[in-house]
């Protein structure tokens, strides 16, 4: 019943249900912050939970959530102000990276979001902390939050930070966005520091990830993928053309990034950086797997059938070196087999009372976080 | 039994102060203000914070942490009666991990000190602030803090990999780690720069970074500083972003100069100090670009430093240069506003105009790159109206830069200083929903109060309420 | 409580003023870096002198406490920005101590520092007997803590003090000028081989070297101590002593450092400061100039330990390097910060703990290193790595070794 009701009070934001989105009774798409936390509002007056849809590329992670109202940021998908003299870029959430990029690779900039899917959002990757593979140049998308306005679980629109940057003025609402995956409100607006493309790039196949690792200075990434390695450089033409040099391998012109994972379940494995190596020597060999150098990440992909017995697996190591191993996509079945996330860490109680000042009735993504927050 | 006896019993009487003096002496920071000291501890180990903050509870008394004391913000200074925890002693650098590029660190730890020990590794901790050869990384964790190369490394909260955190409960938490992307709500970016007012950080897990194999440093000098404004614009926008990029007015140079003869041309109305890091191929060819870029706006001259003696002198004067203010006046109000850099050159001239019109003398350096400026106007409080003078002139300044799209502090934090002008920037919708995030951390009011928020930013005629449970 | 000062020589409220509380005095700080404690830094004597001078603490225990504690090695002049005279307002403030603050044991400190004391070359030679004796007997071995280690600090002395007072040498070179050498109070009987190498290398460099008469004890000791009577005494002898000099040399740090400030001790005309130089600029100098030789380079490395009154002071820190490399020899540096070794004057007896854990540490940078030769500039420095680095280590002035490199 109240559904309908809200469904009748926003019907002018109402559009049509994508196939690849959970069960539920409406789904809205507002054009604004405000737009959005009117919903939320009206959500909570009722008690109802909603879920935040981008492109759906990023909901594999965590726990299944069950919702009545799904929030699509189909409709938010400006980019608002591009500064190139400043490096600063702001967009809505529901702006599609691959369209940030081509846009910002016009004046030369990147945002260093994910490279792929292109269809998948600003704030898809943003609130599933996805950063892009020159994450290890230039650190993980935290780094390149400056400002966030939240449509937040109670209502309200909160803007927090600036887009300047270099800022310590408050609270840091942008980083806590990062990652909350919906728990705290739909991220709705952000502002992100930019970076110069460099004039050259190239991609070097080398003998063995680590040794690379230590030559290289300040590559793009340095990637092993099914025991292949590869460095990825970028700068001016005659860096890397000496970096290619130094690395003695095979080069290619360009960037040739590893093709997304395939495979119905794919988990991630995150350690701290030196143990990059020690991580894919975990990986079944009838998985395949891309694993970052430097900078601890490891995703795998391979069948659903001993998923279940390989995260228990990886997870006893993890434990023991200060990490995680963590569902990306599966089928549903193992959702109901496995926690997505594993433990949920020492902090949990104060991650509760995080959320509660943002999302205090708990509507939000409700149970999608470790320790079903 | 008192407050201090309660510490005493388990600190025992050498690591509890609470003589007048020695409360008069804890009294104030780097910053401008003083305020009211109650009882002085200084903890060795974590298990003694956590007691200190049990017993300053049980008392009712609030808990300040402290580091060297060399903020600007007055963040550690206590606006009443409260137990002051100094946290220099806990300096151990508990673990490096080499191959991880990671340390576990103590709060009290020196910033360079750091450096130094990981040297022989060929790593450095990036976050640079001018009072590095004395601030604590606790300190930095603090405020945020940055300093010259945060420009391309990026400030504090980019190296904090983890932090144990004692929380109002008197419990132990320990937030993030070596492994990326820890799950869950990732905390550590809201204790950084928290100006100590979520719990007190007692170990620190920061990221290390590898040295740059080649280095080149320029010094610019121009004929107008809107000119220096200008080149540095030009440069981010043809694509080169320098490790650091800082700017020095006439005055300033001149004070510098005065202190140490770093070697700074002290005809030029301004100067840029630009440092290039990276593989030696890519150096050189920015530091000819830079070069270049800087000539085509009219640079007077272009000096590339002749080694690693003169780097290090100029960037020495740089970093005293606060300090050496004092030569001009007794007294001296510091901004430490950010705005787009491509909004450098209108917001320097707004500043010199509005210095003029309050007969005050202003002097810039700042932190060029990343657009952010630290004006500085020296003055006597001594002469009667001049505070006031002072007051409004800093108020416009800050006013300007927030109407040019900036923000109220780069890397000093909002302290006592700034936290009135907090309301500039923030709608109270904004504030509030700060003031329920640390809340969630101290619901109390334990941890360094009234600092950061305005007061009455905690509103409860915003957003729906919780059912009462 | 009532706060304030009663001396004419109090920190004025200039000095204090200067302060802006940056805190970029607190790295090269010994005690703050010892303690971690704001009240044990330059910074925070400042503010503590400055709630003195404002009337709001009182010249108590406390005050005291923290001014003595402080070593006075002036390593924060040279990192602070404001120019805040760090050293002098220190002297002024133990000058109030022994005003507001007397006691039995402080005057007769004042005494031995004094005109009666290190002032009187009888008093000087009685005492230097005795350490002779003592020396001969063995007495480092058993004599208590301190006064042992003391002793064991010392070269090995004559029992009858050798003098160079009143005596005249002519140079040999090419005259180039007078240097008036200062004598010193124990520099003459203790360190004899100082006075006996900067004499030998003064008429090498072209000067005639003069000891003029008449001349005392510095008095830097019983400044530093707050004795101000005593000082100005010792300072107006002389000044008159050496009032017909252009160059006066002294070849002890502390020493030199106290006579170029002789303008707040005994005025007497601008000028002054620029006519004292130390030996060590003195001899840099010719070498570069070419009057004095510079000998090959034998690989030998020698440690250089800058005294703080030499370094800080004084900001003297190429001379001993060049001295030291001309000598032959491979100068190798053991401190950036160039922190105090502890001995301070007389604050290794009066605080022999804190003295001790720097002296260790001062020794413990030396033996990280291949040296096995030790320059310093300063007697005071001297005994106190001697002391801390035991046998196997020699520890001498750099003209000393320049000295013999050339004889």
């Amino acid at each position: 019943m109240t559904t309908e009701t809200i469904g009748r009070r926003f019907h002018h934001l109402e559009v049509e249900a994508n196939e690849r989105m959970p069960e539920c009774q409406l789904v809205l798409a507002p054009t604004t912050a405000e737009e959005a936390a009117a919903v939320l509002d009206a959500a909570a007056e009722h008690g109802l939970p909603v879920l935040f849809w981008g492109n759906g590329s990023h909901q594999g992670f965590g726990h299944r959530v069950e919702t009545a109202i799904v929030i699509s940021t189909e409709r938010m998908n400006r980019i608002i102000e591009w500064s190139p003299a400043d490096l600063t870029v702001v967009a809505e959430a529901g702006v599609r990276i691959g369209d940030l990029a081509l846009r910002l690779l016009e004046e030369n900039q990147t945002a260093v979001l994910p490279e792929a899917p292109v269809e998948a959002t600003v704030g898809g990757v943003i609130a599933s902390g996805q950063s892009g593979w020159g994450r290890l140049r230039y650190g993980p998308i935290r780094d390149r939050m400056l400002e966030v306005v939240l449509a937040t679980g109670d209502g309200r629109v909160v803007r927090g930070g600036a887009p300047v940057v270099k800022n310590v003025t408050g609270y840091d609402l942008p980083r806590l966005a990062t990652g909350s995956f919906g728990s705290l409100g739909l991220i709705s607006r952000v502002a992100l520091k930019l970076w110069p493309v460099g004039e050259r790039a190239a991609t070097v196949t080398v003998e063995a990830a680590d040794r690379a690792l230590a030559i290289a200075y300040r590559p793009l990434a340095v990637i092993e993928e099914n025991g292949t390695a590869r460095v990825y450089l970028t700068g001016t033409s005659a860096e890397v053309e000496t970096q290619t040099a130094e690395l003695s391998g095979t080069a290619v012109d360009g960037l040739d990034w590893p093709h997304p994972l395939a495979g119905e379940t794919v988990l991630v494995v995150r350690v701290p950086a030196g143990l990059t190596g020690a991580a894919t020597e975990r990986v079944p060999s009838s998985w395949s797997y891309q694993a970052a150098f430097g900078v601890g990440e490891v995703r795998l992909a391979g069948p659903s059938e001993p998923a279940a017995d390989l995260l228990a697996t990886l997870r006893d190591w993890t434990a023991t070196v200060g990490g995680a191993a963590v569902v990306e996509r599966a089928p549903e079945a193992l959702y109901e087999k496995v926690d997505p996330w594993g433990e949920p860490g020492p902090s949990l109680e104060l991650q509760r009372r995080v959320k509660a000042a943002f999302d205090p009735l708990g509507i939000c993504n409700p149970g999608r976080l470790p320790g079903k927050l | 039994m008192s407050l201090a006896d309660d510490l005493a019993a388990f600190l025992g009487p050498g690591r509890v102060k609470t003589d007048p003096l020695e409360r008069h002496v804890y009294a104030r920071d780097g910053g401008l203000r003083t305020g009211p000291v109650e009882v002085i501890v200084h903890p060795r180990t974590t298990a003694e914070v956590v007691e200190i903050v049990r017993t300053a509870r049980n008392h009712g008394s609030p808990v300040v942490a402290r580091g060297a004391g060399t903020g600007l913000a007055s963040g550690a200074v206590p606006t009443g009666p409260a137990v002051l925890v100094v946290l220099t002693r806990m300096d151990e650098i508990h673990e490096v991990d080499e191959a991880s590029r990671t340390a576990w660190v103590g709060p009290g730890l020196i910033n360079l000190e750091l450096s130094q020990h990981i040297a022989p590794l060929g790593l450095h901790y990036a976050p640079d602030p001018s009072s590095q050869s004395i601030c604590t990384i606790g300190g930095n964790v603090a405020t945020n803090a940055g300093g010259p190369h945060c420009l391309a490394d990026g400030t504090t909260v980019a190296h904090v990999l983890g932090i144990e955190l004692v929380t109002v409960d008197g419990e132990v938490v320990m937030l993030g780690g070596a492994a990326p992307d820890p799950i869950g709500l990732d905390l550590r970016g809201v204790v950084v720069g928290s100006e100590g007012t979520v719990g007190v950080v007692t170990r620190v897990l920061v990221r290390l970074t590898e040295d740059a194999p080649a280095t080149r440093t320029l010094l610019l000098a121009f004929g107008d500083t809107a000119d220096a404004a200008a080149t540095v614009s030009d440069t981010v926008a043809a694509g080169v972003i320098p490790a650091a990029l800082e700017m020095m007015d006439r005055v300033m140079v001149g004070l510098i100069e005065n202190w140490i003869h770093a070697g700074f041309p002290t005809d030029a109305a301004g100067v840029l100090l630009a440092e290039l890091a990276g593989h030696p191929a890519a150096v050189e060819a920015e530091a000819e670009m830079l070069s270049n870029i800087a000539k085509a706006n009219g640079a007077l001259s272009a000096r590339l430093a002749a080694d690693a003696d003169e780097a290090a002198r100029w960037w020495k004067g740089r970093k005293g240069a606060f300090g050496a203010v004092a030569q001009r006046a007794p007294d001296y109000y510091l901004h430490d506003t950010v705005v787009p850099r491509s909004r450098l050159v209108d917001i320097l001239g707004r500043v010199h105009e509005i210095a003029e019109r309050h007969d005050l003398e202003v002097m810039n350096v700042f932190h060029a790159g990343d657009g952010n400026l630290h004006p500085l106007m020296p003055f006597d409080a001594a002469e009667p109206g001049t505070l006031e003078r002072v007051q409004a002139a800093a108020d416009e300044i800050v006013t300007a830069s927030v109407e040019a799209g900036g923000t109220l502090s780069g890397e000093h934090g909002i302290g006592l200083e700034k936290r009135d002008l907090m309301s500039l920037v923030f709608s109270p919708v904004d504030l509030d929903a700060q003031a329920r995030l640390r809340e969630a951390f101290d619901p109390v009011g334990l941890f360094n109060p009234d600092k950061v928020l305005p007061a009455g930013s905690r509103c409860f005629d915003y957003g729906r309420p919780a059912p009462a449970q | 409580m009532t706060g304030g000062w009663v001396t004419r020589d109090a920190p004025t409220p200039e000095e204090l003023a200067a302060c802006i509380h940056c805190g970029l005095c607190l790295p090269g700080c010994p005690t703050y870096r010892l303690t971690g404690e704001e009240t044990a830094s330059p910074r925070g004597r400042l503010s503590a002198m400055s709630a003195v001078a404002d009337g709001i603490a009182a010249v108590d225990e406390t005050f005291e406490e923290m001014m003595s504690f402080c070593l006075q090695c002036r390593a924060c002049e040279v990192a602070c920005p404001s120019l805040v005279p760090f050293g002098r307002a220190m002297e002024g403030a133990r000058v109030e101590l022994a005003a507001q603050r007397p006691s039995p044991t402080r005057r007769a400190r004042g005494r031995l520092l004094g005109r009666r004391g290190l002032g009187s070359r009888p008093a000087v030679a009685l005492v230097t007997m005795l350490a002779a004796i003592g020396q001969r007997l063995r007495a480092p071995r058993w004599l208590p803590g301190r006064l042992g280690g003391a002793l064991g600090g010392l070269r090995p002395l004559p029992v009858r003090a050798p003098s160079t007072l009143s005596d005249t040498w002519e140079p040999l070179a090419a005259r180039v000028g007078t240097a008036a050498l200062l004598a010193g109070c124990v520099m003459d009987p203790w360190f004899a081989g100082v006075h006996t190498a900067s004499i030998a290398v003064l008429r090498r460099a072209g000067y005639r070297v003069e000891v003029p008469a008449g001349q005392t004890c510095c008095g830097a000791l019983a400044a530093h101590d707050g004795a101000a009577d005593e000082a100005r005494a010792l300072a107006a002898t002389n000044r008159q002593a050496f009032a017909g000099y252009d160059l006066i040399v002294a070849d002890s740090a502390g020493c030199g450092a106290h006579l170029k400030e002789y303008e707040s001790w005994a005025p007497g005309g601008e000028g002054w400061a620029d006519r004292v130089r130390d030996i060590t600029e003195v001899v840099a100098e010719a070498i570069a100039d070419g009057r004095l030789p510079t000998q090959p380079e034998t690989g030998t490395p020698v440690a250089m330990q800058d005294p703080c009154h030499l370094r800080h002071a004084q900001r003297i820190i190429e001379p001993p390097r060049a001295i030291v490399h001309a000598a032959g020899y491979t100068p190798v540096e053991i401190d950036p910060l160039a922190m105090c070794c502890g001995a301070a004057g007389v604050y290794s007896v009066l605080r022999p703990e804190t003295s001790a854990e720097l002296g260790g540490r001062k020794a413990a940078q030396v033996t990280a290193t291949s040296a096995r030769i030790v320059a310093s500039a300063n007697p005071g420095c001297e005994m106190q790595l001697r002391s801390h680095l035991g046998p196997g280590y020699r520890v001498a002035h750099p003209v000393e070794l320049f000295a013999e490199a050339i004889e």
